[in-house]
């Protein structure tokens, strides 16, 4: 604002009211926030402290390093606290990369679509539609999961004698890597197209007739120009799926197994109907473990991990963007 | 517009005020997960047949929260699932109902009886395949389901069936035991355990070592049925008020508790028959 718009005896009493009691409100929030970043991290300490980098490494099952701390915290005898959540950040990854990527693909097409191709009134009946299927509780996707396609993958695609290879070790009853993928994607998916359309919507559209003017085709101008300026709000897009990918629950407890389990490429085919089970949903499935004091230690260095990938997320999108925006479209 | 607010504050402190103030006693209760369905609709029979002199709040933090609750007298009563231990100092333990966890498979599944063995080796991940257990009429890999370990059915199960034991990695952990039932609906290979609350909804249970998995084996003293447990009622030693009493009393012995906690998913030990 320009100096010489504001009255010389300064902001009324009420002004300043209003911006101390909003700027105690963000106060507060910001220590809220602080206070739960300490919260998580001490808690988890001892078990980042008794493992150091082994905590990330591979090694044993999780579940009987679980059972093994959760046991040691309710007897006498010295806390236990190994644990290396390999198959569990494995999981993860492989949940989360898979999902974002096939994720990206399809929203980019689809708002590429929405903005630059659909007819006028198909885009105002898709458009909401979108944007109310990226505010869908999560368990509802479980739900669909559950009674619908694991059922599908457990007795249409996996066969006898694969199921029979893996006998005693994982069960390839449809709890697997590609349903929770498949649904993972269905749900992020619609977040992803709705800021993506945002950002292709915001390209100014001097710089679209411009390129049309001089010749060069629709499709080339929308890759080209259009895309390519809403690249901000493509990564802006991307980073906030990750982060509600990785922070992901309860669908994927009811959909990716429950085993922690490596799933291996090299298994060949059946490796997309492995079970495995990521770091999320396994806070969820042993939150009646959190009275033993080791175990509880053990799940908020889970959470911890989880808060702390979430955070490197939003900062290198932070940057990503940044170097970017100078192309002209925001998110 | 002021008006307006006062009335209808007024009726809502109103609608709180006259339920409270008409004599009532409100007991205070905490504990088991396991035994809240049945708990829940005992209480509700209950303050209905008291015309709501008699109310009751119950929170599920688990049983083992439950007893430390009456311990320091935060609770007048607790649910809990396990028999008592030397912890449980102060307190008395009274057996209020039966339940029974029952072995279950998809109805494609031919087999009629299994032995707590086999259960054993089937969630050790020994036997992988329903040809090693005669009778199924099936020669595909068993799914085996169960519960996670959030909940008393996964402990029971762990107590009862596999001496402490984890289970096998083959074992899908599920969070419910409704999910339970819905994988052993869907999957012709399964095999699950849950409630007797559970049975009949597309799934089948089996015999456990030849005894069939009805509230009518399960109550039978001795307990035969291989997996059937009492669930308790924790009050402290000190003193119990007439009016929990009366309500423990009506619970456990009376004829018309026993169809509500039949429903609900327990079976009732104690409650007299009806008189016709």
């Amino acid at each position: 604002m320009e100096a010489g718009y504001l009255p010389e005896y300064g902001p009324r009493v009420s002004d300043q009211r209003a911006e101390r009691m909003l700027g105690a409100l963000v106060c507060a929030v910001v220590v809220l926030l602080l206070a739960l970043i300490a919260t998580v991290f001490v808690r988890a300490w001892p078990s980042f402290a008794h493992n150091g980098l082994a905590w990330f490494g591979a090694g044993g099952n999780v579940d009987e390093q679980i059972n093994l701390i959760y046991l040691s915290g309710l007897g006498s005898e010295p806390d236990v606290y190994t644990f290396h959540a390999w198959q569990l950040l494995w999981s993860t990854f492989l949940i989360t990369g898979g999902a974002v990527l096939l994720a990206l693909f399809s929203s980019l097409f689809v708002s590429v679509f929405l903005v630059e191709f659909a007819p006028q009134w198909m885009s105002d009946v898709l458009q909401p539609v979108v944007r109310f299927l990226a505010s869908v509780p999560s368990v509802i996707y479980g739900l669909l999961g559950v009674l619908v396609i694991v059922p599908f993958i457990g007795n249409h695609l996996v066969t006898e004698p694969q199921k029979a290879s893996v006998a005693g070790v994982i069960s390839l009853s449809g709890y697997s890597l590609l349903a929770a993928v498949l649904i993972l994607t269905v749900m992020i998916a619609p977040l992803m197209t709705s800021i993506f359309s945002d950002g292709l919507r915001s390209v100014r559209p001097g710089w679209l007739e411009g390129s049309l003017a001089l010749g060069v085709n629709r499709w080339r101008t929308t890759w080209k120009i259009a895309v390519r300026t809403a690249r901000p709000a493509i990564v802006a897009g991307t980073v906030l799926a990750v982060a509600r990918a990785i922070g992901e629950a309860v669908m994927l407890a009811m959909v990716s197994g429950s085993v922690a389990f490596a799933p291996n490429p090299a298994d060949g085919l059946i490796f997309v109907f492995e079970p495995s089970r990521p770091l999320a949903p396994t806070i969820v499935k042993n939150i009646d473990l959190l009275g033993s004091k080791p175990a509880n230690s053990t799940l908020f260095a889970i959470a911890a991990v989880l808060l702390l990938s979430a955070a490197t997320f939003s900062l290198a999108g932070w940057a990503a963007r940044r170097s970017m925006s100078k192309y002209g479209a925001t998110a | 517009m002021r008006k307006k607010t006062f009335a209808i504050t007024a009726i809502a402190l109103l609608g709180l005020v006259v339920p409270a103030s008409a004599g009532a006693k409100t007991l205070i209760g905490s504990g088991s997960v396991a035994m809240q369905p049945v708990l829940q609709a005992l209480f509700a029979q209950y303050t209905k047949l008291t015309h709501g002199k008699v109310k009751f709040v119950y929170t599920a933090n688990g049983g083992n929260a439950g007893v430390k609750d009456v311990q320091n007298g935060a609770s007048q009563f607790a649910g809990q699932a396990r028999t008592p231990l030397p912890s449980d100092a102060g307190t008395t333990y009274i057996k209020m109902f039966l339940d029974g966890l029952c072995i279950d498979v998809n109805p494609k599944n031919k087999l009629a009886n299994i032995s707590v063995q086999q259960v054993h080796d089937i969630y050790r991940g020994l036997i992988t395949n329903w040809g090693d257990i005669p009778g199924s009429g099936l020669t595909t890999t068993i799914d085996p389901v169960g519960r996670d370990t959030n909940g008393g059915t996964y402990n029971f199960f762990l107590q009862a069936v596999l001496n402490n034991e984890l289970p096998s990695s083959n074992v899908n952990a599920l969070t419910s035991d409704g999910l339970v039932a819905n994988a052993v609906k869907q999957d012709p290979n399964a095999i699950g355990y849950d409630g007797l609350a559970w049975q009949g909804k597309g799934q089948k249970a089996l015999k456990l070592n030849g005894v069939p998995c009805t509230a009518s084996k399960i109550s039978v003293e001795p307990l035969k049925y291989p997996l059937s447990r009492y669930l308790f009622l924790v009050v402290p030693n000190a003193g119990v008020s007439p009016t929990l009493q009366k309500f423990i009393d009506w619970a456990r012995t009376s004829p018309e508790a026993a169809p509500t906690i039949l429903k609900a998913g327990g079976v009732p030990a104690f409650n007299k028959k009806a008189k016709r």
